[in-house]
């Protein structure tokens, strides 16, 4: 059996890691609750006891040199069977300052015998939905939590899913699905609305149900789970490239930029770099794929509230963009092209000509969007002063991307933390002021023509060479050399046969999604699966926000904002 | 053609039976007129869940018009509509909804499954997915693909309208008794290795490896022949 290091045999602290401030200044305010700091990859860890759980959330949330205000990510962990583990779970929070730009990742291990820990919704707002997960997959209980129930899972499931004990396939029947989630007053005459899981304007399958008094929703909460297909356990029993084809299905809208998120996170695993032609073509379908998914949720969004033409001016631009997608993987929605190191081919020669098709039709299509839209009264009456999030409320919980910069925030995975080379392109990250639906159109659009001039640099510039990797334990030698040398044949079979080896460790890689920061923290035990695979979907954290944003407003105003958030099912339940 | 012309099926022949006055009049069977009337006004219900989802709005997009198949006319309650899309993956949670909505689409009415993860449960062999829909309605048109092409979900439609034509409609959940329905044959992960663990010893005694495990060593990193490394 591969041997499993022990990744927490590590001095404590080392002076490198100590250097960071916010090591230090957690160091000092806990003392020896800290249990222990690491640096793998560039990725600051922090253990600290189960006790120090939530002072440790609020010193980086609140302390001066740490100031980890963005909620991203909290999850579970199960280390079954494992020596090298003082505890059965572990609980992982990962944050970050926007300040500062800087990741931080909190861990505190778990007994299986009192797996229990306090909750930190009263520092994160958006630990809400990520703690009931943590409870529905796990088992762990958070103290203090105000509704730990079931969330992705359906109340007649058993057992918790993602324990390593449960068996991947076996299920459990349910017969009904739950009539009330709202708590309804004694002797109230309010009307009970229920929008979803089929519902026109929910773009898949989420549902909302609305305490009514008039056209005014007084209550509101949201359930989820119903698309919830299990990417994270079905992660576990595949080697690092059969997931890229998961990883496709995540966000539909734009599928190739969560392969190019999962192909950047594995090679930080692996300390292995693509090529710079792959990385190219990468920003460039990337962007091309942002495109698709701010098309797709501008007219969509506006089909809600009565304007279909937008919805067929806007998709014409689509159609020019899954042929380019089709010329390059063959696929047109579901394009598995990337790969771990590279790419899995070069793109057709009629590439540039395929892409300055695309990008003319998207130029056309956003302005015409933009003339049916932007100034017309009707869209701006509905859209403007609709649904506010401000600035802090955002951060609190845990939004990202196009809708978080709506609200005022300068955060661009892409600027701050630039991959593929993204530091190579002039563009610029445009940022609302009120927080409103109207300034998420707004971001959306103009991000779509930033998107453009980020693709014209990239032709302009594209390196020659090779698209993939030439390390031998990551990528398949070219079919030439595997017919016609033995040492070629010999790596292509144990590379199928074993798969890629990371080393032990763990890392969170993350890429500006469509929708934000799509992040996936990766568990590596040293074997060909992964021990633990969590997304950090962006949509999650900005659909958990969404009741709380309808209440006291119009039902209308309601499928004005969800359109807005573009919340992608795939994505948001995994 | 003109209406009656498309309502048989073929132009219209002065000698074929039930045709007269050198075809300005026909006479035909009542059910025959009312199935034409339903196929060539399909109002489809599209219970979109996952990426076929996407497909399927590429498919009622301008470039690939189903206004060409008289299929336009979208309808999002299953009390207007007499085919229902489901395009995507149905999971265990949202089951009773798709038999609900199914339940309340008026006869007669048909199913195409869009995808294999709507017809078979797709890659996702997993905890929380339903092995195909037809564990709980039926299905008239199955689609392969991961999703379909929009080329795809035409000739579902044009087969699904050959099968109103000749009034034919699937009746039974085909899958309800298909063996592993429920997720029978799931095999604990702990169990499995503490059955393999029984023979441990006498492996190791032959110079095996315990069960599960590869003896192939590890490809160590790049050496200095950047070739055959």
């Amino acid at each position: 059996m591969a041997s499993v290091t022990n990744t927490n045999t590590a001095p404590p602290v080392s002076p490198e890691v100590l250097a960071k401030p916010a090591a230090r200044a957690l160091r000092e305010a806990l003392g020896d609750r800290v249990l222990s700091i690491e640096d793998f990859r560039g990725d600051l860890t922090i253990t600290v006891e189960r006790r120090a759980w939530v002072e440790a959330a609020r010193q980086l949330r609140d302390h001066a040199d740490c100031d980890f205000k963005l909620f991203l990510d909290l999850c579970g962990v199960d280390y079954l069977d494992r020596e090298d583990r003082p505890e059965r779970f572990e609980v992982v929070l990962h944050l970050y300052s926007v300040s500062r730009k800087h990741h931080v990742r909190l861990k505190t291990p778990v007994p299986e015998s009192d797996p229990r820990v306090d909750t930190i919704t009263g520092v994160f707002r958006g630990a809400n939905w990520f703690e009931r997960e943590a409870w529905d997959l796990y088992g762990i209980v958070f103290k203090g939590h105000p509704n730990l129930i079931r969330l992705l899972t359906h109340e007649s499931f058993v057992g918790h899913a993602l324990r390593k004990d449960y068996p991947t396939a076996k299920r459990h029947v349910l017969k009904s699905s739950k009539e009330v989630l709202v708590d309804i007053p004694p002797g109230s005459e309010n009307l009970l609305v229920n929008i979803g899981p089929s519902h026109p304007s929910m773009h898949g399958t989420f549902r909302v149900q609305a305490l009514m008094d008039g056209e005014t929703v007084r209550d509101a909460e949201a359930e989820i789970g119903y698309m919830h297909r299990n990417f994270e356990k079905m992660a576990e029993e595949r080697t690092y490239w059969q997931i890229i084809p998961y990883t496709d299905r995540l966000n539909y809208c734009s599928s190739f930029m969560n392969g190019h998120g999962w192909a950047l996170a594995v090679e930080k695993l692996l300390g292995v770099p693509a090529p710079p032609r792959a990385e190219a073509v990468r920003v460039i379908l990337s962007e091309f794929s942002r495109i698709m998914d701010h098309i797709i949720c501008v007219s969509t969004n506006v089909v809600d509230l009565g304007a279909i033409t937008p919805y067929f001016v806007m998709f014409r631009a689509r159609e020019d963009i899954y042929t380019l997608l089709e010329a390059c993987s063959g696929a047109r929605l579901t394009v598995s092209y990337v790969r771990i190191g590279g790419l899995a081919q070069d793109v057709p020669d009629n590439f540039e000509a395929l892409c300055r098709a695309a990008l003319a039709s998207v130029q056309e299509v956003v302005e015409a969007g933009d003339k049916l839209l932007t100034r017309n009264i009707i869209f701006m009456k509905r859209f403007k002063d609709i649904g506010v999030m401000d600035r802090d409320e955002a951060l609190s919980w845990g939004w990202a991307g196009p809708c978080l910069r709506g609200s005022g925030v300068d955060y661009d995975v892409r600027k701050d933390h630039p991959y593929s080379g993204y530091e190579q392109y002039d563009f610029d990250v445009p940022v609302g002021t009120v927080g409103d639906c109207f300034d998420r159109y707004l971001v959306r659009m103009e991000e779509m023509r930033q998107s453009v001039r980020i693709v014209e640099q990239a032709l302009a510039q594209l390196p020659g060479g090779p698209v993939i990797t030439d390390d031998k334990r990551v990528a398949i030698p070219p079919k030439s050399e595997v017919y016609s040398n033995i040492e070629a044949l010999m790596n292509h079979f144990k590379l199928i046969y074993e798969g890629i080896l990371p080393p032990p460790g763990e890392t969170y890689g993350y890429t500006e999604g469509a929708n934000g920061e799509l992040g996936f923290y990766i568990v590596s035990d040293g074997q060909k699966h992964p021990w633990r695979v969590k997304v950090r979907p962006p949509c999650y954290n900005i659909y958990q926000a969404f009741p709380h944003m309808i209440r006291g407003g119009m039902l209308a105003d309601a499928i004005a904002i969800i359109g807005g958030l573009n919340v992608i099912a795939g994505e948001l339940d995994r | 053609m003109g209406l009656l012309d498309l309502f048989k099926g073929k132009f219209v022949d002065p000698t074929y039976p039930g045709v007269h006055g050198g075809g300005n009049i026909i006479t035909t069977t009542l059910s025959a007129m009312v199935r034409w009337g339903r196929r060539s006004s399909i109002w489809p219900m599209p219970f979109g869940t996952a990426c076929c989802a996407i497909e399927f709005m590429a498919m009622s997009a301008s470039h690939y018009d189903i206004a060409r198949f008289g299929a336009e006319v979208l309808r999002f309650s299953p009390r207007q509509s007499d085919l229902m899309f489901v395009a995507g993956t149905i999971p265990d949670k949202l089951a009773p909804v798709l038999k609900t909505i199914y339940d309340q689409m008026p006869e007669p009415k048909w199913v195409i499954s869009m995808g294999v993860c709507a017809s078979t449960g797709g890659f996702y062999r997993s905890y929380h997915v339903m092995q195909g829909i037809d564990e709980i309605i039926p299905v008239d048109v199955y689609v392969p693909g991961c999703p379909p092409s929009p080329e795809g979900l035409f000739a579902a439609l044009m087969k699904i309208q050959e099968r109103i034509k000749t009034g034919e409609q699937a009746k039974d959940p085909q899958g309800a008794h298909r063996v592993g329905a429920a997720g029978a044959g799931a095999i604990d992960r702990r169990t499995r290795r503490e059955a393999w663990a029984k023979d441990d010893a006498a492996r190791a005694a032959e110079g095996k490896p315990p069960r599960g495990v590869l003896s192939l060593p590890v490809i160590q990193g790049s050496t200095e022949d950047a070739r055959h490394g």
